[in-house]
């Protein structure tokens, strides 16, 4: 048998085991050891089935003519002590340990399959990681002997294509050491590669499991080639060198708009902590990207609604900072906050499943507000309004409600005199909204804690302006959003253009100064040119005046050019 | 998924039984009239209609030729047995995510087994007979009674913790606690014979045990001379007048 490193050491496995690696959890395995991978229990992880499984393997492997049995392995583990006989039985099954051992004679040695497989390990201190090589045919000095009916049975066949894909990745790894696939290839061998072929072509294929990957798929950051799905993803099915963190969500097309409930209910909560902080929404979320997560968000059917309990949560806090100013609003919104705080417990111990017990989370209070009778309606776009109104500051929500109650008059005589009754009253609460705000937040968020405290608060507030029809009301609230949305947009589309001209006199600085650096060297060039010129006319001058020089003194030295050249032909004559 | 898995989980309660693949009783038979000694211990499925206790003992009788008085008592006991494990069943068993220590010591004629071991009474998959099967097996034990032992004490102490959750959940109940206090009492009344798993089986551990741990979990076996035999059965008749 032949060493291709001295660190390595061949074993011999069962062809039709082939899909083993140290380093990877299959298909196979998931399949047949279903419990590792349900997450069933804190006792059968991925991991823990890995460190059974290699340390068999290892133990076997440390003398592997001799049979290893359970009892010998087991008091190496802990655990329950059913699983490790079915992790046992399934590696002694699958030819994994006890496989070409004497003292067992149905699986009896090297005429068993008619084409056996070498496995070696590289074995790094204690750790049992190697690469799986397969080695062609037969080892040298074994007769390949037909006998079928020795072969070990071989129990449920692996799906092919991921075992093909599997074998091939082998092959591409042994192809550096001069081996190729062997000859005897089966079928599905042989149109492995073909097949792998294709699938590349069709789509994504996982590196870990071979599967195409229909949904997500996480690249490698660190080479961009390695990708695998996100179900090998989330079990952790990676090579152990990898970290979680180096991979990389990639959507293909056809999964964007499937959403699990898991993902759904993430999102909310990230959305209720961050606020509108999409970057670490999204990195919460993890297996959406920002884009999705913000359209997904605007199709549930609360999806502003928690994003309006987020602001307001901020808001509120702001408010609290400023209670100093006045000394009234403070004492409202400290009381409230106490109210809140004792009311929660007890409203929790109610009702468990409704609540979470988490302080933080809001979710299923909003949900009762959501579906208030529509009567509420109006208050709550009154809430809307004042948090709206408090990004603006009093002047522009007051001329914005001013706007929009003399569009209303325009359009309808009889509301005129409505208003012009209540004007100041009404103007009055939209003109300070700073109190009003804080007011209505303690409002909005005892409705959030307590339906019961809600209403009777809702009563105050409709007893308070009950002149006013709530038809109308509602349309001024509306028309006074909308003013109010309107001018925090021009507002932002202000900033935005004086921030465009900023950056485009920023751009063009930056050209100029660029030219003007270009025109400077080419100047710097030009004298260079010069320079050099000079020097070359002076230089042919000098020589000139040296050839002149030359040439006088021969004319002094008085050889003349005709009787040199007789004297040569004269030698030449005398050669012929 | 969840419907087909055979692992119950942590949250929901199952209905009373034993812990195992197949809901078999463990039945144990000491029976001495006039001198006679008869002693035995089998499995039992609960479910067999009762008839069937009259008609083994009958033949058990009649296969061990034992006096006939024998009949009526060992169907008397296999039947008292038999009722008490049903008193227990239909009850709730919040077996949690449990794993308990079995500790195997026992003599089988001339073999002395010595062995302990995790069970998960979450697995409902296992199988004592197997287990049993695969020890003698590994470890080159050939009485054929030595097997079904090792099997049947498994179940009894099964058996035992199985009864013992069902009535610390009922006392419980009695203590009219909500769920939540329900479940944290068991918690704190098992914690003394259920293993950490947390300790053992959280990332930071390894489920390998250290090297020089082995031995400690290794199972032992001893075949006794004849000599020995007599004298730990002596030892037992003197420990039990």
């Amino acid at each position: 048998m032949e060493r291709t490193t001295p660190d390595l050491e061949l074993y011999t496995i069962p062809s039709y085991s082939s899909w083993f690696s140290w380093i990877n959890i299959h298909e196979v395995e998931r399949f047949s050891l279903r419990e590792f991978f349900d997450g069933s229990s804190i006792t059968r992880t991925p991991r823990i089935y890995k460190e059974y499984r290699d340390f068999i393997i290892s133990k076997y492997r440390e003398e592997p003519s001799r049979k290893l049995t359970f009892t010998e392995v087991r008091k190496s583990l802990v655990g329950d002590i059913s699983v490790l006989l079915k992790v046992f039985t399934f590696l002694e099954k699958w030819g994994l340990i006890n496989f070409n051992v004497s003292g067992n004679d149905e699986r009896n040695g090297y005429e068993g399959g008619a084409r056996t497989a070498s496995c070696g390990s590289e074995e790094e201190e204690d750790h049992w990681k190697g690469r799986v090589k397969v080695e062609e045919g037969a080892p040298h000095g074994v007769r390949v002997v037909a006998a079928p009916n020795s072969m070990k049975p071989i129990v449920p066949p692996p799906p092919p294509p991921s075992l093909v894909v599997d074998g091939g990745g082998i092959v591409g790894e042994v192809g550096e050491s001069g081996f190729k696939w062997p000859p005897l290839a089966s079928y599905s061998d042989v149109y492995g590669e073909l097949m792998l072929e294709e699938r590349k072509k069709s789509g994504v294929v996982c590196g870990s499991c071979k599967e195409t990957c229909d949904s997500a798929h996480y690249e490698y950051t660190k080479a961009a080639s390695f990708i695998i799905c996100e179900k090998c993803f989330k079990s952790g099915n990676y090579e152990e060198d990898k970290s979680a963190d180096d991979f990389k969500l990639k959507d293909t097309q056809n999964q964007a708009a499937v959403w699990t409930e898991a993902e759904t209910l993430l999102l909310l909560e990230s959305v209720l902590k961050h606020g509108d902080d999409w970057d670490l929404v999204t990195k919460n979320v993890q297996t959406k990207s920002k884009l999705e997560c913000i359209s997904k968000l605007i199709q549930l059917p609360l999806g502003d609604l928690m994003l309006g309990a987020g602001y307001r949560k901020s808001k509120f806090l702001d408010v609290i900072g400023d209670v100093s100013d006045s000394k009234q609003a403070g004492v409202t919104s400290n009381e409230s906050q106490e109210s809140v705080k004792a009311e929660e417990p007890s409203s929790e111990r109610q009702n468990e499943d409704q609540q979470n017990g988490d302080a933080e989370c809001e979710g299923p209070p909003l949900k009762r507000v959501c579906t208030e009778p529509p009567s509420n309606a109006g208050t709550f776009l009154m809430k809307q309004v004042t948090r709206i109104s408090t990004m603006l500051g009093p002047h522009v929500t007051a001329s914005a409600a001013d706007a929009a109650v003399t569009s209303l008059c325009y359009e309808n005589q009889c509301s005129k005199e409505l208003f012009d009754d209540d004007d100041g009253n009404y103007v009055d609460s939209n003109a300070s909204p700073e109190v009003s705000n804080r007011e209505r937040d303690t409002d909005a968020d005892n409705a959030v804690e307590d339906t019961s405290l809600n209403q009777s608060e809702m009563k105050e507030i409709s007893s308070l302006k009950n002149i006013i029809p709530l038809n109308l009301r509602t349309r001024a609230a509306t028309a006074t959003a909308l003013g109010v949305a309107a001018a925090n947009s021009k507002m932002l589309a202000d900033q935005e253009e004086r921030e465009i001209g900023l950056l485009v006199a920023t751009m063009i600085e930056s050209q100029l100064k660029k030219l003007q650096r270009k025109v400077k060297y080419f100047e710097d060039l030009e004298q260079i040119m010069e320079n050099e010129n000079a020097q070359l006319e002076e230089l042919e001058e000098s020589l000139i005046t040296e050839r002149l020089d030359v040439l006088q003194r021969v004319f002094d030295a008085g050889i003349s050019r005709s009787k040199e050249h007789s004297l040569t032909k004269h030698q030449t004559d005398s050669v012929q | 998924m969840k419907s087909h898995s055979p692992w119950s989980t942590a949250r929901n309660p199952v209905k009373f039984r034993i812990p195992t693949a197949d809901n078999l009783v463990p039945i144990r038979l000491d029976i001495e009239i006039d001198g006679q000694r008869f002693k035995d211990a089998f499995i039992w499925n609960p479910s067999d209609p009762d008839s069937e206790v009259v008609v083994f003992a009958k033949r058990t009788v009649k296969d061990l030729k034992l006096p006939p008085a024998f009949v009526t008592q060992i169907a008397q006991s296999i039947q008292t047995q038999l009722s008490e494990f049903r008193s227990y069943e239909g009850q709730d068993m919040y077996t949690g995510e449990k794993v308990v220590p079995i500790k195997l010591d026992l003599r089988v004629n001339s073999t002395l087994v010595k062995d302990h071991f995790l069970w998960d009474l979450n697995n409902f998959e296992s199988d004592p007979e197997e287990f049993a099967k695969t020890f003698c097996k590994d470890t080159g034990i050939e009485d054929p009674e030595v097997g079904p032992a090792i099997a049947i004490a498994i179940r009894e102490q099964l058996y035992e913790i199985a009864v013992q959750n069902v009535t610390s959940a009922r006392e419980s109940r009695i203590n009219k606690k909500g769920r939540r206090g329900l479940e944290h009492s068991q918690a704190s009344k098992n914690s003394g014979n259920a293993v950490d798993l947390f300790k053992l089986f959280g990332s930071k551990s390894s489920v390998v045990r250290k090297r020089k741990e082995w031995d400690v979990y290794e199972p032992m076996i001893d075949l006794l001379s004849n000599e020995e035999v007599d004298a730990l059965e002596a030892r037992e008749e003197r420990n039990i007048r």
